[in-house]
Formats: C-alpha cells, structure tokens, sequence
C-alpha cells in the first residue's frame, strides 16, 4: 500500500449488479477515493476479501472501514464483519435517497443524472464519516 | 421447479472495484443481460451470493452458469464453485484484452472509448457462451 | 402443507400467502377478530423495489373501499395504496416509519400496512379475490410484464 506507514479508510461499496443503487454505491465510493478524500481513503474489491485474499483481510484487519450498500440486505457490511474487518462505519444508499427524494435514478448500467447526482451526495456523507474516522486516529 | 425448466443462464460477474478490468466486467455483463439476451439470462448479484442470498445460490445451482471475471484472481468462478457448482463457462477479461493486443484504457470510474469497445467485445463474447450452453442444453 | 402458493420467476420464487384475500393491485387483506389488517402482496414489493417511505392516513381516518389510503414509495416508483374495504383506520404500523424495508422483507408479516376496522366486511370481502384467484391474475402479470423485476 502507497505511503505504508499512513494509515487510510478503506471504503468498500456493495456494487450490487441488479439495482441502480448498487452503482451509485461503486460511484460514490470512486468519488471519495479518487476525488474528495484520495490522499486518505482507498477501495478494495469485496468479492476478492471474501475469497480469503490474504493481503485484502490484512488491510481490512489494519484499517478503519467504511461499507456502502446499495440495499437493506447489506451485504457489503456483511461479509466485512465476515472477513473479521474493522468496520468502522456503514452506511446505505436509502439513506441518501431519503434525504433527496426529488432524485429519482433509473439506470443501473450508467448511472443517469439523478444517479450521478446522488452519488455525490452519498460521497459527501461518506467523506464527513471519513473525516471524523481520522480525527479519532 | 417446475414440469419443463425454463430455459435460462445465470452470469456471475465480479465488478472488481479496484481495476478497470472489473468495470467492464460489470457493465459487459449487464450489456449482455439488458441488449444481447434478454430473455435467456439472468444475473447473479455478486456480493449478495457471498453473503448467502437464498435465490441466487438456488439459481445458480439449479441452472448453469456462467462467470465473468476482471483478472486472474478469477472471484466470480471460484465463489460460484464453492457456493453452486462449476460454471459452464468462465470469461477473464484481462484475457479478452491480450486477444486486442492491450489497448489504453481508461480509469475504473469513467470507461473511454477503448474500454468501450473492450466491453462490447466481452458483451458479444458471454453472447456466444450463452448460445453455446443453450445449444447443449439437456 | 405450506402456507404459501409459490411460482419461479427468473431467480426470484413469488409467493402468495394462502388464507388472505386480495386485491387487483396486490393488496391482501386478513381478516382477525372483525378487523382487517392490509399489506402488499410479494409481487407488489418485489417489482417496486427498495421500499424507502410508507406513508399512510392517521388512525381514526374514514377510508373508502378503492380510494387511497396512502403511498408507497421506492426510487424505482410511488404507488397508491387504494383501500381494498370501506370503514375507520384503526391502526398504523408505525415500524416502517423506521424500517420501511419491512414491506420487502416480510410483506406477508410484520410488513404489515395498516388495519381497518371495516362498515361493511361481507359487502366489501366479496369483491376480493381468494388467494388461488390472485395467483391466478399474478402470473398473467408476470407473463406480460417480462422482465420488470430487474432493472434493464
């Protein structure tokens, strides 16, 4: 991991395939990552921790987590708890659309405007939760 | 299930947050499903089979399979052999890419032009293994 | 013998709860005691998606048999909950304020809506259907609405 000695939040979205929420939870998730809070949150990919990925375990077991799923079921946040994560926060697509119910997203292969739009209210409560994770470090 | 099976697919694909090879994983998959066959396919959510959702371990042990993978490290396929049952077929995208000769892709978020195009390669390819296990159906 | 009528589509196993009466958009209603308790049929939830409001008339409220009661809201859609009885609201299930996905989880159960104290019971039960009569009309929906419990 880059600058090994920092310590960084890892944020794991659900991704589900069969929802709209599902890809909002991957693109909030780039947004933080990539954009808000790049220097000091990465992702990993959920199906490869689940598969007993030896160096994915270690970075959830390391770090702070933050799950992001697309629906109740909730299994981001299942399967790192699972994998013996440190989870640190969960948080859920719904709770962003409750919150902005004028949006309205439709597409799941490409998120359409209401999609991109919610993403990045979602990206917004997820770096507040990030910021206060390394406040408390 | 039933008195003559409908005849269906499941795909299992991985959506690799961490590559773009996952992404378009992803989004060749759902392709496949919503355009190239719509009606002989299903998709299996990764992340809820992981965590043991009861209808998509049912589907996919009752009906093949078949799982698209970003990398090598082959998620998708070794998730439904433990949970399912061997796959019927298994794609790797980073394999579809030596094929064409590695174009420049873009970043995992936004696919350009030459992941699009990659994508479309692998939509057209689970096309043709959802075909060929329709055609050996039994 | 199960509870339940049951039928496959694609991966997602349908149920209708056997003993309930229904109505043509997918409400059921159980009859207890005189009273009335109203839900969605699983059909209702599972092509309306992630329930995130509920939102329904205060108890003591007059309700009208195929008037609305109340919606139902998920992104995907906003349904009209359209009272399958005449009479009084007796009673709100006040759960789903906080876990609306009660509705997705266990329609049949404690996603329960609301109950009804009803004016006419016998009246207003004979213009439901009976839970094989509901099955029936629900998979002439799935056959001609193929494809609407997946986003595409």
């Amino acid at each position: 991991m880059e600058g090994s000695d920092r310590k960084k939040v890892i944020i794991i979205p659900c991704s589900g395939i069969g929802k709209a929420f599902g890809s909002i939870s991957r693109d909030a998730t780039y947004e933080v990552t990539e954009n808000l809070r790049k220097d000091n949150t990465q992702t990993l990919c959920l199906a490869l921790l689940v598969s007993g990925d030896e160096d994915s375990i270690r970075l959830v077991r390391d770090n702070k987590c933050i799950t992001v799923d697309g629906c109740p079921l909730q299994c981001a946040e299942k399967n790192v708890k699972l994998a013996g994560g440190n989870l640190a926060g969960s948080l859920r697509v719904v709770d962003a659309y409750k919150e902005n119910r004028h949006l309205k997203p439709r597409s799941v292969t490409f998120l359409d405007p209401d999609g991109q739009q919610m993403a990045l209210k979602l990206a917004e409560r997820i770096a507040e939760k990030v910021d206060g994770l390394l406040e408390d470090q | 299930m039933g008195e003559a099976q409908e005849k269906k697919v499941g795909i299992i694909s991985c959506s690799g947050e961490d590559c773009v090879e996952g992404t378009i994983s992803r989004v060749a998959t759902r392709q496949a499903l919503g355009k190239l066959r719509p009606d002989e396919t299903v998709t299996i959510c990764l992340p809820l089979f992981l965590a043991g959702g009861r209808e998509e371990r049912e589907f996919a042990r009752d009906y093949p399979t078949i799982t698209v993978d970003g990398c090598d490290k082959m998620c998708a396929k070794v998730a439904t052999e433990r949970y399912s049952g061997k796959p019927a077929s298994t794609i790797v995208v980073t394999d579809v890419l030596k094929n064409l000769h590695c174009p420049k892709l873009s970043s995992r978020r936004k696919l350009n032009n030459e992941a699009l195009a990659v994508t479309e390669k692998v939509a057209e390819k689970i096309a043709e293994e959802v075909d060929e296990v329709l055609k050996h159906w039994v | 013998m199960s509870e339940y009528l049951r039928t496959i589509f694609d991966k997602f196993e349908l149920q209708v709860r056997k003993g309930f009466y229904y109505t043509r958009d997918d409400l059921w209603v159980s009859v207890e005691n005189g009273k009335a308790k109203v839900g969605v049929s699983d059909y209702l939830q599972k092509t309306s998606g992630d329930v995130a409001f509920v939102e329904v008339a205060k108890p003591g409220s007059t309700v009208e048999r195929g008037k609305e009661f109340g919606t139902m809201e998920s992104a995907k859609t906003t349904v009209e909950l359209l009272s399958p009885l005449s009479g009084t609201l007796q009673e709100v299930n006040n759960n789903l304020s906080g876990k609306p996905e009660l509705v997705n989880s266990d329609p049949y159960g404690d996603g329960w809506i609301v109950v009804i104290s009803p004016l006419n019971l016998e009246g207003d039960r004979s213009s439901l259907l009976s839970a094989e009569e509901y099955y029936t009309l629900m998979l002439g929906k799935l056959q001609s609405e193929h494809g609407k419990l997946e986003s595409r």
